[in-house]
């Protein structure tokens, strides 16, 4: 799929979440459903087989987020699917993301941990990104057990990495 | 016939005629039969003569002709006899150039051969030290190699089984104190 034609499908999107008003919430719902899809290859390989229906696919999509996704992220999901385009579902997410953050003037911080966050730890890490960067970041978090521990956050070109994970494939090297 | 006629003509005259000898004939008779002798020779000797010594002659010819083709037959059986004996000679010879020329070549293929194996053999001596000090080497960098992934395999597995809630909140504070102290 061309780059125009995501970001076309990304800007779609936008549109119609701010135009609903949930631009936020809507954003925050595909990136972790990109992320889910992503780490997740017989998610991944379902929702792109097109030997299924797409009234199938869309109905385990609603099972999947139904529930933890506002009704706005799921019937934009099943438009994705059943125009064809759930394997970009990631990229468009992606798109809209960056898309929103440059709305309200922020850059995006993809942040990587074994665990999940508090809203406290997420607030600071997201002043301290701030500061470190001199960006306001628009925080992404996503949950990866290979990271094993502490955090890899990643704003625009610039990564911090303060894995265990990474500490590890330093000694390996080492070794 | 003449005395039978003499006879004859004598019993018709009515008696036998009587000659001056009885076993000679008359003078005349002798002169006439010899003279008839003389001339029927002299014709023989005349026309016959010539034909006689002609035809004794072409024998004569004939059988110079056998004899000098029995020599050149002979000469020739001489010349091929010899060229036999020679060529004979000629294979004997071959024969023995041919047996030393292989000999030779034997000799030559022996030697070139144990030269090319003692080569070969050195070369696959060569190569097989070398080839033995390479696995050698391959295997000490394996065996490194697998030392060092079994260490890393074993310091993850240490790492992981310490890593409980508390010291990964304790990283993820550690972490984000770091990042907001690096302005």
């Amino acid at each position: 799929m061309s780059e125009a034609r995501i970001d076309g499908y990304a800007r779609a999107m936008y549109e119609i979440a701010q135009a609903e008003g949930a631009v936020n919430e809507v954003e925050k719902e595909l990136f972790t459903l990109a992320r889910t899809i992503e780490s997740n290859e017989q998610l991944r390989n379902t929702l792109t087989d097109e030997s299924i229906p797409i009234d199938r696919r869309q109905s385990m999509v609603e099972q999947l987020i139904g529930a933890k996704a506002s009704s706005i992220t799921t019937h934009l999901v099943s438009f994705l699917l059943a125009s064809g385009r759930g394997r970009e579902l990631p990229a468009i997410a992606e798109r809209l993301s960056k898309r929103a953050s440059l709305e309200s003037n922020r850059e995006v911080a993809e942040v990587r941990s074994a665990v999940a966050l508090t809203p406290e730890q997420q607030q600071r890490l997201s002043d301290a990104l701030t500061q470190a960067t001199g960006k306001q970041v628009n925080l992404k978090i996503v949950i990866d057990p290979l990271v094993l521990g502490g955090l890899v956050a990643t704003v625009g070109d610039t990564v911090i990495d303060g894995t265990v994970r990474t500490r590890l494939d330093q000694l390996k090297s080492r070794l | 016939m003449s005395i039978f006629l003499s006879i004859f003509l004598a019993s018709e005259a009515g008696g036998p005629p009587e000659t001056h000898s009885w076993i000679w004939p008359e003078r005349a008779e002798i002169v006439y039969g010899c003279t008839a002798s003389i001339i029927i020779f002299a014709a023989l000797i005349k026309f016959g003569g010539p034909l006689i010594k002609k035809s004794l002659s072409a024998r004569t010819e004939k059988i110079q002709k056998d004899l000098d083709a029995g020599r050149s037959d002979k000469s020739s059986a001489q010349t091929e006899a010899t060229a036999i004996r020679a060529a004979l000679g000629d294979i004997d010879a071959e024969r023995t150039r041919i047996l030393a020329e292989a000999d030779v070549q034997a000799a030559s293929l022996l030697a070139e051969g144990r030269t090319r194996i003692t080569q070969e053999m050195a070369a696959l001596e060569t190569k097989a030290e070398a080839d033995i000090a390479a696995a050698a080497a391959r295997s000490g960098d394996e065996l490194r190699a697998e030392i060092a992934r079994l260490a890393g395999l074993a310091a993850e597995r240490v790492v992981s089984s310490s890593l409980d809630d508390t010291t990964k909140q304790t990283l993820i504070e550690n972490f984000i104190s770091n990042v907001g102290a690096t302005r």
